[in-house]
């Protein structure tokens, strides 16, 4: 027995050591806490190290946790970021006066499929399809309502996947709000828009956790569709997906890329509040992709510390720069587009309340 | 006893009733020998894409790197399930101890079977549950964040019925001569519990400790909502900091489609398995078998 | 203060924990359960109402538009992934139990036993992580089609066979997690029975296998009873391995043992944050309701447990 407990307090001693690698903090560190978008998260990846190695006092863990995360926790103050595509709503924003709705740059969002055989061809879907989609009104791939979309495409009579977000998703809130803003009587009508909404009940649809999670639901089941943040665009076409074009208000069918993401921002930059909370989707133009939409950072104008404000102020400015963050190799890298001017301005002036 | 009242056999002679007989036998026990060999297979091919999937994925920057991203190390990660578990025991092992003293040693009134009760139970309250608890009391109305403490606190209040109720039945073991003998030599309570049982005790009351170590590493959900994550080693701040820890990366990164991701998720996994296996066999290894023991690892 | 009371104050605590637990999510979810009502439990539709809209007072409590929240879903969830593991979870962990007491030679027992039983001691998650990235593809792509083509015919087999995230998946999974419960303390209880039991049948010409069925198994029922109802507050409870694995259904049943579903403890991993999203609260409090309501099943399904465990337990001391 004496021989057996010393082997456990080697175990526990070696447990231990490993252990003791603890650094004790250094005199004006700032460890910032960035929670939120997965559609974001992929570009805070490569912003990280990036920064941090120019800026080795600061260290940020990014975390890919979904934009309902982003906003509750950054209003909670457990994220000193919170990364979200949604804005605030009035609501959260009466509670939390306190808090900034920054965006950095511009993203869109694929609608992906993996239809066996047509994933090379871009299939034309529109709002009022997906809407019937999500609620299980179409059921089939060969449904006469996707068919006349796609005239003289062979479509296979399968039952349709619907995969929808588990967790709070600001790329549910942009999704939603193209179906509620292009089927208003329907979608708009009936479950509406949100980072979570209740998904009409379809018996064999799925939900996914977060972009990666979306990406790997639509490979993994055959026959399914789901909607994914662009910053994925890689790995779905490495995966072979499928592509869809969108109908945009105008009428057209539009592939997602940085000429009709920048068409569309062009149509509605004009209307940015001060606080630039702003719905990008649906918008006008013949070349508008419908749906793009501002990536925001949340974060709380009061900070604990001057250090805190400073190193976020810094961040900030940094992220926006096309000499920093928003560089074209860093938006080519997610197939975002960076902020116009008007709006870097707006967001200027919404980093310089941070103190 | 019970099987008293169990039919006897019914037992015949003819030759037809032997065969029968040996055919229900043969049957019998193939079907418990199949039965066996499901769960044997199932731990094998368990352990099988552990090892050789996380094998693959080790490599030096594994333990000598933090995580960057989908890729780097998981060196926060091993340091902060160390801190968290050992945070866990130092909170959970004295208090379990104390109570498992109290309910062995001085079982006296009509607090202890209550106790005692509310301690099996509590082991079967989900450990989620204890998780929001944590979550809504200490992290948010507390103002501890995401931290070492809270999350520490969740799982010592998740290690806490097992310790006590182990290091219970192993006082319940010292056999009773040796206490009678040092209370007739004048020695107080204090003396004789910590200077006699204790000791005596103490292989059993470890097999409950190194239960709550294995439990603790091998615990997320009670933690996904304490202590978060941190892709950087801990800077030693009790609470207001997150923390990394192996379970974390298994759940997050085995989702996100890149293999760098998944190759960091394996090998999680396997750091895991193989240290709650060892802790297992460990335990398994100091325990004294004897019958009414409750084999601990059958939580 | 003495030694006794400092140990019987510390003891107090632990006892006192759960009683706080209860209490603490008792109260904080008092406005979800006066808001919910009973329809919580009967309705699925889980709806945190419009994020996005001005909140309105109904029944006395500040909400979203159009929020409501029943969670006949999860419940039917949890305790369907539950059935199938207990159903098939006995018969397997008895097998085995016998298997080790009876067939092997008392030098291998103890570590073979150890062997199958450590399938307790793996993380929850490390199954997640099995089931999902191993058993899964499997089932979907194999098993279930198969199982599908020719056992359709029976009710709840047929059907689509779905992606292979679901009910069946969940409990063949929660099976091997419970099972070694039961063939732990199964096979105590075979060890511990007394000899002359054994050697009776065998003087009246039983074969060692109807000995073992017919006087030592019915030996140990009670415990077997508790056993299970203890492996059955196991499964209720399980939360990493059913979230990767379940499909996360939401607000429908299954309609046949492929179906995604979702669980009580796995919903509140997922929901947890978007629950923190709504400016009333109601989200989170209604979260807390669902907690509350799997707290209670879990202490009543355990303390069951432990009454029938205790009585076996005296009853053993007094044998031994």
């Amino acid at each position: 027995m004496k021989i057996r407990l010393s082997t456990l307090a080697a175990i526990i001693g070696v447990a231990c050591i490993i252990a003791a690698p603890v650094r004790l903090p250094a005199a004006g560190d700032v460890n910032l806490l960035e929670t939120g978008s997965s559609l974001l998260y992929p570009l805070f990846n490569l912003w990280v190290p990036v920064y941090t190695r120019a800026h080795p006092n600061v260290k940020i863990t990014p975390a890919s946790t979904g934009s309902g995360t982003g906003i509750s926790q950054s209003v909670a103050g457990l994220a000193q970021i919170g990364a979200s595509d949604a804005y605030m709503s009035n609501a959260l924003m009466k509670q939390h006066p306190d808090m900034l709705n920054i965006p950095l740059c511009i993203s869109m969002q694929m609608v992906n499929y993996n239809l066996p055989g047509l994933n090379r061809i871009h299939l034309k879907l529109s709002g009022p399809v997906l809407s019937g989609i999500y609620q299980g009104k179409i059921r089939y791939w060969d449904d006469p309502a996707i068919r006349d979309l796609n005239s003289g495409l062979k479509l296979p009579h399968h039952v349709i996947i619907p995969i929808h977000r588990t967790d709070g998703s600001g790329d549910t809130f942009i999704f939603t709000q193209y179906l509620s803003f292009s089927d208003p009587n329907g979608w708009g009508n009936s479950v509406s828009y949100g980072t979570t909404v209740s998904w009409p009940p379809i018996s064999g649809g799925l939900g996914a956790e977060g972009n990666p999670g979306m990406v790997t639901a639509t490979q993994d089941n055959p026959y399914s569709v789901a909607y994914i943040g662009t910053s994925f665009e890689d790995q779905t076409d490495r995966l072979g997906l499928g592509l869809a074009e969108l109908k945009n208000r105008a009428g057209g069918f539009l592939l997602p890329s940085a000429a009709t993401a920048e068409a569309a921002a062009a149509q509605m930059i004009a209307r940015t509040p001060k606080d630039e909370r702003l719905s990008l989707i649906f918008s006008p133009g013949a070349d508008s992709y419908p749906i793009i939409n501002y990536e925001y950072a949340l974060v709380k104008s009061d900070q604990p510390s001057s250090e805190m404000a400073a190193a976020l102020r810094e961040f900030f400015t940094w992220a926006m720069s096309s000499r920093g963050g928003s560089a074209p190799h860093f938006m080519r890298a997610v197939h975002f587009v960076p902020l116009p001017a008007p709006v870097v301005k707006l967001s200027a002036a919404q980093i310089a309340e941070i103190h | 006893m019970g099987t008293a009242a169990a039919p006897l056999p019914r037992i015949r002679a003819a030759s037809h009733h032997r065969l029968r007989r040996t055919i229900l036998d043969f049957l019998g026990w193939g079907m418990s020998a199949i039965a066996f060999l499901l769960l044997g297979g199932a731990m094998v091919w368990i352990l099988a894409v552990v090892v050789m999937r996380g094998y693959h994925a080790l490599s030096l920057t594994v333990i000598t790197h933090v995580t960057e991203g989908y890729g780097g190390g998981l060196l926060n990660a091993i340091e902060g399930t160390l801190i968290l578990a050992f945070g866990g025991l130092i909170l959970s092992a004295p208090l379990g101890l104390a109570a498992g003293i109290y309910l062995a040693e001085f079982d006296r009134g009509r607090l202890a079977p209550v106790i005692r009760f509310l301690a099996d139970v509590l082991v079967g309250v989900p450990s989620i549950v204890i998780g929001y608890f944590c979550y809504v009391t200490l992290v948010e109305r507390l103002g501890w964040k995401f931290s070492v403490a809270a999350g520490s606190v969740a799982l010592a209040i998740i290690s806490l019925p097992y310790i006590c109720r182990t290091s219970e039945m192993a006082l319940r073991q010292v056999p009773r001569a040796l206490r009678e003998g040092a209370y007739a030599l004048g020695a107080r309570d204090s003396r004789v519990v910590l200077g006699i049982c204790v000791p005596t005790a103490l292989p059993g009351i470890l097999t409950g400790v190194l239960l709550a170590l294995a439990i603790s590493v091998g615990e997320t959900a009670p933690l996904i909502y304490t202590a978060d994550w941190s892709n950087y080693l801990w800077t030693g701040h009790l609470t207001k900091e997150p923390i990394g820890y192996l379970t974390y990366a298994i759940w997050a990164f085995i989702t996100e489609p890149f293999a760098s991701a998944h190759a960091l998720a394996y090998a999680a996994a396997f750091f895991v398995t193989l240290f709650v296996l060892l802790i297992s066999i460990a335990s398994r290894m100091v325990l004294v078998e004897r019958p009414g023991w409750r084999r601990p690892w059958t939580r | 203060m003495n030694f006794r009371r400092l140990t019987a104050l510390l003891a107090s605590i632990l006892g006192g924990i759960l009683v706080v637990i209860v209490t603490f999510l008792a109260v904080y979810a008092w406005p979800a359960v006066r808001f919910n009502r009973l329809h919580f439990l009967t309705q699925n539709n889980w709806n945190l109402g419009n994020l996005y809209a001005d909140p309105i007072m109904v029944r006395g409590q500040q909400v979203l538009p159009a929020a409501h929240y029943g969670i006949l879903f999860l419940i039917a969830g949890t305790l369907l992934s539950t059935l199938v593991a207990i159903v098939l979870a006995v018969p397997i962990g008895v097998g085995a139990a016998v298997f080790l007491a009876e067939a092997l030679p008392p030098v291998m027992r103890a570590w073979v036993s150890l062997f199958v039983e450590l399938l307790a001691a793996i993380p929850s998650v490390v199954y997640g992580l099995w089931g999902y990235a191993v058993v899964i593809p499997f089932l979907g792509h194999h098993l279930f089609p198969w199982m599908v083509e020719h056992f359709g015919f029976i009710p709840f087999f047929g059907g689509h066979a779905g992606s292979g995230y679901g009910l069946l998946t969940c409990g063949l999974v929660l099976t091997l997690m419970i099972v070694p419960l039961i063939t732990a303390t199964v096979r105590d209880a075979l060890v511990t029975q007394p000899a002359a039991l054994r050697e009776g049948a065998v003087a009246l010409g039983a074969s060692r296998f109807e000995t073992l069925w017919s006087v030592l198994l019915p030996g140990v029922r009670r415990v077997l009873t508790g056993a299970s109802i203890l492996a059955t507050g196991r499964a209720l409870g399980e939360t990493m391995a059913v979230l990767m694995i379940s499909g996360n259904a939401l607000n429908y049943l299954p309609n046949n043992i492929y179906s995604p579903i979702s669980t009580m403890a796995s919903f509140i991993v997922s929901q947890l944050d978007s629950a923190l999203e709504d400016p009333t609260g109601m989200a989170v409090r209604s979260l807390a309701e669902v907690a509350l309501v799997l707290c209670l099943i879990s202490i009543a399904v355990n303390g069951i447990a432990r009454v029938l465990l205790l009585y076996q337990d005296r009853q053993l001391t007094r044998a031994v």
